[in-house]
């Protein structure tokens, strides 16, 4: 296991993206694996700086927890904001995609890609922190 | 390493006016205006707003036409599709965004959202 923290600032995306395909490389995943679980980080990431931290007024931290077991690589990102389930919030589906562009609603589009585009998202609230958890199953079978 | 292309990611080119159907006397010239931005490394939600910048700048002309050449575009986030979407709000229905040679992720994320319903995506543009 390993912990790695960065300022919750929007400059921190780059690095979070450079971690997340380290952790990738190391733990062998096909680039489109890695594609969609550097898209989920960032996107989720980008909630947890702008709302979580930005909008409330606060500074803070993300660490960035991973750890790679046999058959998957487990990314845990926590921070200090408000509660935040993800997974609470209505998804954009496919009436809203077929929509004209200037007729679609504007949200949800980064949760929609997060958790439909890992193997597995989870999200819970422990010791006052939020906890988004990024699983990729290695090897899967799964696309 | 890719930092430093992800902070230069945008250049854009002035809105050049395309005049067609000049040859024949009885046809009136049509103007065309068309806007072309380059992408280039990695378009997340801080680079993004440099993206809405210059869509905000292109807005301003009015152009019939966008054409985004994105070939060395190695990311985009939900961020970055949110300025497409802003640009046909922006700039009204009637503005046909070109998507020039995207990478395999990125044409996934456009047809995962269905924004490859409202852009055409293009291997080159004439």
């Amino acid at each position: 296991m390993e912990n790695q923290t960065f300022p919750a600032t929007l400059d921190s995306l780059d690095d979070l993206r450079d971690l997340v395909r380290d952790k990738a490389l190391r733990a062998n995943l096909d680039k489109k694996k890695t594609y969609k679980l550097m898209l989920a980080l960032d996107e989720i990431a980008t909630n947890i700086i702008l709302y979580g931290y930005e909008q409330a007024g606060k500074e803070g931290v993300l660490d960035v927890i991973t750890e790679l077991t046999g058959d998957h690589l487990k990314i845990v990102v926590e921070d200090d904001a408000e509660p935040f389930d993800p997974l609470q919030k209505d998804l954009p589906g496919e009436t809203d995609f077929s929509k004209p562009l200037e007729e679609r609603p504007i949200g949800g589009m980064g949760i929609f890609l997060t958790v439909n585009g890992v193997d597995s998202f989870q999200y819970e609230y422990v010791n006052n922190r939020n906890r988004n958890i990024f699983i990729m199953n290695i090897q899967g079978t799964d696309a | 390493m890719n930092q430093v292309l992800s902070r230069r990611y945008v250049r854009s080119i002035p809105l050049t006016n395309k005049l067609s159907n000049t040859m024949s006397f009885h046809i009136l010239a049509e103007a065309k205006k068309i806007a072309k931005i380059t992408l280039a490394g990695e378009l997340d939600s801080l680079s993004a707003r440099e993206f809405q910048r210059e869509i905000e700048k292109v807005a301003a002309e009015g152009p019939d036409e966008l054409i985004l050449f994105v070939e060395n575009l190695t990311f985009i986030s939900s961020a970055g599709l949110r300025v497409l979407i802003f640009a046909k709000q922006k700039i009204g229905t009637n503005l046909a965004i070109y998507i020039v040679k995207p990478q395999d992720n990125i044409v996934d994320t456009l047809e995962k959202t269905g924004l490859q319903h409202s852009v055409n995506i293009v291997d080159k543009y004439m």
